[in-house]
């Protein structure tokens, strides 16, 4: 009999929209474990005299059902957590390195310290600048170093085998408030002119380089990877309404806009 | 009659030859449930500790962990019992019928006594071979069911000593037939019924030798302790995986009429052992399947559920009604139509269960809900409309997550429309604002962040009808109050890629540079 039907729906934008189905297990899937248990325990209960610990014991088997050991799923991570309850946990007391200038958040210290040298660094810039190679293999253990985001990005691609749709930098999303908050942060620092500006403006032009450096590797990256929306334009994205009327000047390229 | 394990109480009162304390220093000495306690427990055989005939007075009842000691003593003394039975049975002498049996019945106690029998010992000292002589044909009852209730116990242990009874399976296959004795039956349906329950190969081997049909007999009488142990000993037959056997039962004669009548008119514990059978001939057989829709099956299951409050017969009701309904697009389609009677029963007794305190049950029936809400516009009102939506967008919040994720699909599937070809489906808009302005997004926006892929999955295609089908562009900005960016944001650096791109998609389409820029 059929089991698990899939037929969710991919159209050209990539996304499998949600499609009501029936669903059929059968009758040893996993899916029943639970009830099955339930059905001999019920059964033998009566033959036997459990006490109040062994019936607790018995319940969390029912309840367990079938394995409900997870590992983590971010990568490089690979922990193994008794249970889903447990992930919530471990995922807030582990992956949630957060970057004390810009907010956003890494899974681990090491990409943290990465992001900051590369974001908010002014002196990683000038080293950069100078040609020096400073950015660094984001695999622990690696440590090579390139020029540039994208000889970076390639490595990752070719030598770690990482999908070319995946972003380091990537645009973090504030809430409402904190999005006004830096926005007038913004206007306040390009209106007295400090140096501070520098790096949101070197975010933004890193961000538009590898933006539009992005552009010609994800023409070589195979279908599955390109989903619809991979904008390049996304580097502007904290960049305050003065700065990015003067930069919708220069003519980036745009994505379709949808 | 009074027998261990399938009945729920007992008619002879359990004598325990030491008393109170001895049983507390018993249990004290196994604290814990051992590992071969819990899959003893867990596993589909089951042991004869008390037969339905037996009028065995001195019969006692030890439930607890045999200590050490008291172990090896059995052992010893189960060698021996074999010694005994070897020479009962080439005894040729005056009275040798009434030595053979009383060679069988210590035997016999020796494998009841415990929870964990000295099977081992037993098959080692070549038990077996001789209470295959003992099931030769002519022989008298007493000695057949001894002999049998031996090789029950043997075979409710661990794969090997199972398999160790393969000897005597035509044998025990021919003492089902119409002229044995009920009991001698039982007792041989009993032992198959542990076999079949052993796996696959086994449950090949005694189709192949004609099992299925005896047993199948067995259950067409009314009543009685033997219909109830044939049927479930055929509910471990045909549990497949292999869907042949339960076709094969479904067309014996008689038997979808005594299913029925069963259904109807049993009492709960025959009910429970037919449903079983039921639950596998509707998971794995489409023949049986479209002939259980097309009788009255489904009535009669509805009304079990409505009246019964016994967790052990509600559970493979449920499950029965959910395959019948997952299984066979006849159901929903013709049978349980919008509007029919019949249609209102069976969410009625799905709210039941909802409301129920038991885990399983809660699942189960979500699980049914969202079949019924796969299915055309009018059965998403029913369900939208009915006592159904609050008790779910409850347990949506504060139920284990086994429970919310198909609590998730029952409400997801209430807020899509049937889809016709490859299109993006259409959103049923005033299911998804009802819902979501009755607070349904949190829980969703939950599964998002859990480690289980389905889950997140299907969280992120919650928020996709969100994100699109709100409206006056509502949907992101609801979905940021609830922190579900943050929640897509942790795909960036997750290993499924899938998920990864799902996640990035709706972030860039719904969250791009022009997002909140106008307020």
């Amino acid at each position: 009999m059929a089991m698990l039907v899939d037929t969710d729906t991919k159209t050209e934008l990539g996304f499998p929209y949600w499609k009501p189905i029936r669903r059929l297990f059968g009758p040893e899937s996993p899916f029943f474990s639970s009830g099955n248990i339930e059905r001999e325990l019920l059964a033998k209960q009566v033959a036997l005299d459990l006490s109040e610990e062994e019936k607790h014991t018995l319940q969390n088997l029912v309840d367990e059902g079938g394995s409900r050991e997870v590992f983590c799923p971010i990568v490089g991570c690979g922990a193994h957590l008794i249970s889903l309850e447990h992930f919530e946990d471990h995922y807030n007391g582990r992956h949630t390195a957060s970057c004390s200038v810009c907010s956003r958040v890494y899974p681990t210290s090491l990409l943290l310290s990465i992001h900051v040298s590369e974001a908010h660094d002014s002196f990683f810039k000038a080293k950069v600048a100078r040609g020096y190679a400073m950015y660094e293999c984001l695999v622990e253990g690696c440590g090579l170093k390139f020029k540039n985001y994208k000889g970076r990005q390639q490595h990752l691609v070719d030598k770690h085998k990482f999908p070319s749709s995946f972003e380091f930098f990537k645009k973090a999303h504030l809430s409402k408030k904190a999005r006004q908050k830096q926005q007038r942060k913004q206007s306040i620092h390009i209106s007295e002119e400090t140096s501070s500006k520098m790096d949101i403006e070197g975010e933004t032009i890193d961000g538009l380089v590898s933006a539009v450096s992005k552009l010609s590797t994800s023409d070589a990256s195979p279908p599955s990877s390109i989903s619809f929306g991979r904008r390049n334009t996304r580097g502007l994205a904290f960049v305050p309404r003065a700065v990015q009327r003067e930069k919708k000047a220069d003519s980036v390229p745009t994505g379709a806009k949808q | 009659m009074a027998e261990g394990g399938l009945t729920s109480h007992r008619r002879d009162p359990i004598k325990s030859s030491v008393g109170n304390v001895a049983a507390h220093r018993r249990r004290q000495n196994a604290v814990e449930v051992g590992k071969e306690r819990r899959e003893s427990l867990v596993r589909a055989k089951r042991l004869c500790r008390v037969s339905s005939s037996c009028d065995d007075s001195d019969v006692c009842i030890e439930n607890d962990m045999i200590i050490d000691e008291e172990q090896s003593i059995l052992e010893a003394q189960t060698s021996s019992a074999v010694e005994e039975l070897k020479s009962a049975v080439s005894f040729q002498g005056k009275g040798a019928m009434q030595k053979l049996v009383g060679a069988l019945r210590e035997m016999r106690r020796l494998l009841s006594k415990s929870e964990f029998p000295p099977v081992e010992a037993a098959i080692k000292a070549g038990a077996i071979p001789l209470l295959v002589q003992c099931l030769s044909f002519g022989s008298p009852d007493e000695q057949l069911l001894e002999a049998a209730w031996c090789l029950t116990n043997i075979a409710a242990g661990k794969p090997e000593e199972t398999k160790a009874l393969l000897p005597a399976l035509p044998l025990l296959i021919a003492h089902l037939g119409e002229k044995s004795s009920s009991p001698v039956a039982e007792q041989c349906a009993w032992a198959l019924g542990n076999v079949a329950g052993e796996g696959e190969e086994l449950r090949s081997v005694l189709l192949c030798q004609g099992a299925l049909p005896p047993l199948a007999r067995m259950m067409l009488p009314n009543k009685g302790s033997t219909v109830r142990t044939a049927a479930w000993a055929l509910s471990n037959l045909i549990k497949g995986p292999d869907h042949k056997a339960a076709t094969e039962l479904i067309r014996v004669d008689g038997v979808v009429d005594a299913i029925l009548r069963h259904l109807r008119k049993a009492d709960e514990e025959l009910a429970t052992e037919v449903a079983w059978v039921v639950v596998y001939l509707s998971a794995l057989s489409n023949v049986a399947t479209s002939m259980l829709v097309k009788s009255d099956a489904i009535q009669l299951l509805v009304q079990r559920l409505a009246s019964s409050n016994s967790l052990q017969l509600l559970i493979p009701v449920l499950r029965s009604l959910g395959n019948v309904i997952a299984g066979d697009s006849h159901t929903i389609v013709a049978v349980l139509l919008p509007g029919c009677e019949i249609t209102d029963n069976v969410i009625e007794v799905l709210v039941k269960c909802l409301k129920s305190e038991h885990r399983v049950l809660k699942k189960e029936a979500a699980w049914v809900l969202s079949n019924i809400a796969a299915g055309s516009v009018e059965h998403k009102q029913l369900i939208y409309s009915s006592e159904a939506a609050p008790i779910l967008l409850r347990l949506l919040s504060t139920a284990p997550f086994d429970i919310r994720k198909e609590v998730a699909y029952v409400l997801g599937n209430l807020c899509v429309a049937p889809t016709e070809g490859d299109g993006k489906p259409n959103l049923i808009s005033e299911h998804l604002v009802s819902l979501v302005g009755r607070g349904c997004l949190p829980g969703f926006i939950d599964l998002v962040r859990s480690a289980d892929t389905e889950a997140a999955r299907l969280g992120l295609q919650f928020m996709e009808l969100v994100l699109r089908g709100m409206p006056n562009g509502e949907g992101p900005k609801l979905v940021e109050r609830e922190d579900g960016i943050e929640a897509m944001e942790r795909f960036q650096f997750h290993e499924n890629e899938d998920l990864r791109n799902m996640a990035n998609g709706l972030v860039d389409r719904y969250f791009g540079e022009d997002y909140g820029l106008d307020e």
